[in-house]
């Protein structure tokens, strides 16, 4: 008897007289001795059904997939690599790592920028390392900002993330723009730091605020210790001008020739730092003129009241 | 949930459909278990079969109906290998990726073995591992599940089932290993 691995009947004929195949029904004449309780069958369904052979059409779709599979692994290689960099860059995210994980999820988005995973990783890491321009990068890239599900608890994350530093950006606009009210700028600027604290440009703007007030109300100790901390925290020529701003304003208030030397040793280290820095190296050329004033006459002016004492004439008689 | 006809659905995964019956066929001639008639695929319920003679032989059975679960399983992860990250994680359009994730979930798709094939080893495997045979004992609860599985065809485990093979254990697995 045959069994099936579907429902279907097969016929069995055991006559000894007239013994037909139990597949095609055709005579069985070639003195086959049927085995009882056996299913007969002529030879040449005795061949086929003892061995069925694979059909070519298979065998060459199975050679061939698996070739096409060769290609499609050797050309896909790259999305393996973008799927490391991408778990990689993750896990550095899980641990608060964001400034190692930025460089992994950059790579990831140079070949998936449609990747929502990806762009809020990215986006993520970025803008907790205060980096808003790749954040900002980031979602452009990926269909102008549009996510596929807005209620996805990353997206929400990351969406708060970004209109925290939005705001805090906009307050350290507006408190650009308010440039006679020092206090004011620097009480937004201080808002805009507190709002984005990853952002340490914020930071160190509101203490530059901070040191304008405290050159406003003619307050130099403070002026020099915000001077100092700033020098401290990120040397570079723009925090090293304001310390020989500082030591300026000590000396012609002190007359204390330490203060002098100081301020013109930290000028000559601010434009040892701006070298090949075109712009940073004019507005140093403008504060050294300022400075030298400030050194030789023992008095302190703003800038506004410097150009108007003597840029306009010299404007004017231009 | 959504209904689609079983042959539509069949239709349109033709691919798992042909890979079953060539499993089933595989192990028929492995065990050298005499095979009467084959269809790999047609436009009708079932949508392929293969018909074979029985067998006292548990291995065999075992082996023969199982097949395709093992095989359509591991066609379904290796053709899933080249779009599991660009299809579902990076979100890349490259045709050939989303070529081989058809393929592939159409292989997944089928894994599961007809209620047929696991009953005919659910009436030789009780008595059987009874008796100590280890692969008896281990068929006995992997036909249930089969069961069930192929039951929940309806609420789509065997699409489910392809997605968890060939997209999510690959994902698990590539991150565990890069991580």
């Amino acid at each position: 008897m045959s069994e099936t691995s579907t429902a279907a009947g097969t016929s069995v004929q055991t006559s000894a007289q007239a013994l037909a195949c139990a597949r095609c029904g055709a005579l069985i004449a070639d003195g086959y001795v049927p085995v009882a309780g056996r299913a007969s069958f002529c030879s040449s369904c005795r061949t086929l059904v003892e061995a069925w052979p694979y059909p070519q059409w298979l065998k060459l779709g199975l050679v061939g997939l698996l070739v096409l599979l060769g290609v499609a692994l050797v050309h896909g290689e790259k999305y393996f690599r973008a799927g490391r960099t991408m778990y990689k860059g993750e896990r550095l995210v899980e641990e608060k790592r964001y400034a190692e994980a930025l460089p992994y999820l950059k790579e990831t988005l140079k070949i998936a920028p449609r990747s929502d995973k990806a762009v809020l990783l990215t986006a993520k890491a970025a803008l907790l390392t205060g980096d808003m321009q790749t954040a900002g990068a980031a979602f452009d890239g990926h269909d102008s900002g549009k996510f596929e599900n807005g209620k996805d608890a990353e997206f929400l994350e990351v969406s708060a993330i970004w209109n925290r530093a939005v705001d805090a950006m906009k307050k350290a606009q507006a408190a650009g723009k308010l440039a006679v009210h020092e206090a004011e700028a620097a009480r937004m600027m201080h808002e805009a730091a507190a709002q984005y604290p990853e952002m340490p440009s914020l930071r160190i703007a509101a203490d530059s605020y901070d040191g304008g007030v405290a050159f406003e109300q003619k307050d130099y100790d403070t002026f020099l210790a915000i001077s100092e901390k700033a020098w401290k925290e990120h040397a570079d020529a723009n925090s090293a001008s304001g310390m020989a701003s500082a030591l300026g304003c000590k000396y012609a208030v002190t007359g204390d020739e330490s203060f002098r030397q100081r301020s013109e040793e930290m000028l000559q280290r601010a434009f040892e730092m701006a070298k090949g820095d075109a712009e940073e190296l004019k507005v140093l050329n403008e504060f050294a003129e300022r400075n030298k004033y400030r050194l030789e006459s023992r008095v302190i002016l703003t800038k506004a009241e410097y150009d108007k004492r003597f840029r306009s004439a010299q404007a004017a008689k231009q | 949930m959504f209904f689609i006809p079983g042959p539509v659905i069949a239709a349109l995964t033709f691919p798992g459909v042909i890979v079953h019956e060539a499993a089933h066929l595989f192990f028929c001639r492995y065990f050298q278990l005499k095979i009467y008639n084959v269809c790999f695929f047609r436009f009708g319920n079932p949508s392929g079969y293969v018909i074979h003679e029985p067998s006292e032989n548990f291995t065999a059975m075992f082996f023969v109906s199982m097949g395709p679960f093992f095989v359509n399983t591991l066609l379904c992860v290796l053709f899933c290998t080249a779009a599991f990250l660009p299809v579902w994680e990076l979100k890349v359009f490259d045709p050939l990726a989303y070529f081989f994730y058809w393929l592939g979930l159409s292989i997944g798709m089928h894994s599961f073995p007809s209620t047929q094939d696991l009953s005919n080893l659910w009436t030789m495997a009780p008595k059987l591992a009874k008796q100590g045979n280890v692969l008896a004992m281990v068929s006995l609860p992997l036909a249930g599940l089969l069961v069930v599985l192929n039951y929940a065809r309806v609420i789509w485990a065997d699409l489910g089932y392809g997605i968890a093979v060939g997209v999510l254990g690959p994902i698990a697995i590539f991150k565990a290993l890069v991580r």
